[in-house]
């Protein structure tokens, strides 16, 4: 274990290379946490269904998905505070350490609650001591040694000279960070946190996202957070892990999974998007029309209007013109279909255009995606390829 | 208006309150201050308010472990037979206290269940063990005896027991509710283990919330008339809690001053009960506020 401090991560992969030969599988010493086979039910509800999940160490990773996708749970699945069901076969791996049937105070991994869960009833030095004083007699450090150490991580969390209060007189943010610390007091191999800035105001928010970014590449701890906010995720993380329905939809750094969905789910929750059942999109495949459930995908960013026709465009009636900052929004209809769909772009093409009310204009779809029931369809997009 | 109800209630106040209040300690003091001490003062008075302390000493740390474990099971799990138990921890107040003795005689007496079992001479035990009459104020290491328990201490400390189990359980459900369990959570993922979670985060988080309802307890476990007549027998000096003692004397002629001598002890208890409650509200809706 190392201390939260700003020294570089250790070569962990390469370190267990060398001295372990048969312990462990080769794909788990990569991975700062690995879980496999992790189903878990509640009752009738299933809240994790097989799903797989490798982190490496060191990155900062998202579970992103709407409420009830089972992100927090498979996060304290990870932590030990939920167990995958007994006949899942499901097994949880941190560091290459078989830890599915640990208990979570032996996980080494620290766990920041949504709501903090600091102990109401203790001084902030109190709580972040927790952890420390705790332990055994055999491994507890001594008392300066503790009271050293979290004023030390106090300083680290920019919250020095509060040690005597108590979580009651802190604001959201510093709680926020003093609950950072006391999971950081017991040196854990891992950082969970959940809905790290749910139940803050937008613009705490917003500081603190930044904040916990510059602070991860200081200490460059494995973490993993749980959000249902996309822009939090994206903004923040190495790689996002979209979860839907108990499942993992697609995992892959953040600009990877805002450009190429995986899957129309994915595509949906994040970021704006048209979606189009009927219109016949240009050079579209011959098996993907509307008999074949076939559903268009294209960002109102990547469409654009025109005045004049071509072959791969369709005749859509401007609707409403909504230009107030830097972009401008169109509204139009498809003159064929009758479907709805928004166009953004910069206030500069749209001057050019200058589209009018019940104006007929030309769209082309920039980068259109189509999935049909049994997948996407490859030569719509020949860019896409499931991750 | 407002002053004209202000004064219809202060009167209601005057009229059922206080003045039975004071009717308590003019008539304790009715016939002197050396009547008073000496009802007081009275052997069997001082059996009875020893036996009363007794069985508040047994009844009352019980019922606060049974409690505290009752309500940290109904508040922080979910389980099949959840909302079964809650009811059953309540099925105290909702049963008659004549009920709640009978039960026991039923089961204990000597027509009762395990009556000819307890009571045949074939299993005869020593006075300590046997709870024998008396016990434990004339502790006496006399001959072999059979187990008692109506009639005796045993079956009075039972009902009161199940009189009072509702009052820490009943308080502590809400809070712990209202607690969650992400603090426990918090605790176990730190390296706590269950005890330390237990004597760390959830006592310390509780703590008003319990001495409340053990200050409740308390005093029921020592006011309790109903059930523990029932399974006491009233023997003077033995059986008889305070209660019981303040009756007996009322029923008996000449003592009535004495009856309400003792009766004064009863409500000295209330009073210092009530003192006690409004503090711990008080404290506890500072503690509340500042952990909002």
């Amino acid at each position: 274990m190392r201390a939260p401090r700003g020294k570089p991560p250790e070569p962990i992969a390469s370190a267990e290379l060398s001295t372990t030969t048969t312990e462990y599988h080769p794909v788990q010493l990569l991975m700062s946490i690995h879980a496999v086979n992790i189903r878990k039910t509640f009752g009738q509800f299933i809240a994790l269904e097989n799903l797989e999940l490798k982190v490496p160490a060191g990155q900062l990773v998202a579970l992103l998905g709407p409420s009830g996708s089972g992100k927090t749970t498979l996060l304290r699945v990870l932590a030990g505070l939920e167990y995958a069901d007994p006949g899942s076969n499901g097994r949880v791996y941190l560091h290459g350490e078989d830890v599915t049937n640990t208990p979570p105070g032996e996980r080494g991994v620290g766990f920041v609650f949504q709501h903090y869960a600091l102990f109401r009833h203790l001084t902030i030095f109190e709580n972040v001591a927790f952890g420390l004083k705790v332990r055994g007699k055999k491994t507890r450090p001594p008392r300066a040694e503790i009271e050293k150490r979290v004023n030390d991580l106090l300083d680290l969390v920019q919250l020095p000279g509060i040690a005597h209060r108590r979580p009651h007189q802190l604001s959201g943010g510093q709680r926020q960070r003093v609950a950072l610390a006391r999971a950081l007091a017991t040196e854990p191999k891992v950082l969970l946190l959940d809905e790290p800035f749910g139940a803050l105001d937008a613009k705490v928010r917003k500081e603190l996202r930044r904040w916990l970014r510059r602070f991860h590449e200081q200490v460059q701890l494995t973490t993993v957070f749980v959000t249902h906010d996309q822009e939090e995720a994206l903004e923040l993380a190495d790689q996002v892990v979209v979860m839907n329905n108990a499942r993992i939809e697609q995992v892959g750094p953040p600009q990877e999974v805002y450009d190429n969905p995986a899957t129309p789910f994915v595509f949906e929750f994040l970021g704006n998007v048209n979606r189009l059942e009927l219109t016949a999109v240009p050079n579209a495949p011959a098996e993907a029309t509307p008999a074949q459930g076939a559903v268009t995908y294209v960002r109102p960013h990547d469409i654009e209007l025109l005045r004049e026709p071509a072959v791969d465009t369709i005749p859509v009636i401007v609707h409403h013109v909504f230009a107030a900052g830097a972009g401008a929004r169109v509204q139009v209809v498809g003159n064929k279909t009758g479907e709805w769909f928004d166009v953004e772009m910069t206030r500069y093409d749209l001057d050019k255009l200058k589209p009018r009310y019940a104006e007929l204009v030309h769209a082309r779809l920039r980068r259109p995606r189509i999935f049909t029931k049994a997948g996407t369809v490859p030569d719509a997009n020949p860019k896409s390829k499931s991750v | 208006m407002r002053r004209l109800l202000i004064g219809v209630a202060i009167a209601f106040l005057l009229l059922f309150l206080i003045l039975p209040l004071a009717v308590i300690f003019v008539e304790a003091f009715s016939k002197g201050a050396a009547v008073y001490f000496n009802s007081v003062n009275d052997p069997d008075a001082w059996a009875a308010i020893k036996l009363t302390l007794f069985i508040a000493a047994v009844a009352v740390p019980l019922n606060t472990i049974f409690g505290v474990a009752a309500a940290w099971c109904i508040a922080k799990y979910k389980f099949p037979g959840r909302s079964l138990l809650l009811t059953l921890v309540d099925l105290p107040f909702a049963v008659s206290p004549i009920i709640s003795g009978l039960i026991y005689v039923l089961i204990f007496g000597r027509q009762g269940w395990l009556g000819d079992w307890l009571f045949d001479p074939k299993y005869p035990v020593p006075h300590w063990v046997g709870f024998a009459q008396g016990w434990p104020l004339n502790f006496d290491w006399g001959p072999h005896d059979t187990i008692r328990i109506i009639f005796a201490v045993p079956g009075i400390v039972l009902a009161t027991v199940f009189v009072t189990f509702p009052f820490v359980a009943r308080e502590l459900i809400p809070l712990m509710e209202a607690q969650g369990n992400d603090e426990e959570y918090a605790a176990l993922t730190l390296g706590a283990n269950g005890w330390q979670t237990f004597w760390r985060v959830t006592l310390p988080n509780i703590k008003w919330g319990l001495f409340y309802g053990v200050v409740l307890c308390n005093a029921r476990a020592m006011g309790e008339f109903g059930a523990v007549s029932v399974v006491s027998g009233h023997i003077r000096g033995q059986t008889n809690t305070l209660p019981l003692h303040i009756e007996l004397l009322y029923q008996s002629p000449g003592a009535y001053a004495g009856a309400f001598a003792c009766a004064s002890l009863l409500t000295l208890l209330a009073l210092v009960t009530m003192v006690l409650k409004n503090f711990i509200e008080w404290r506890h809706a500072r503690a509340a506020r500042e952990t909002a």
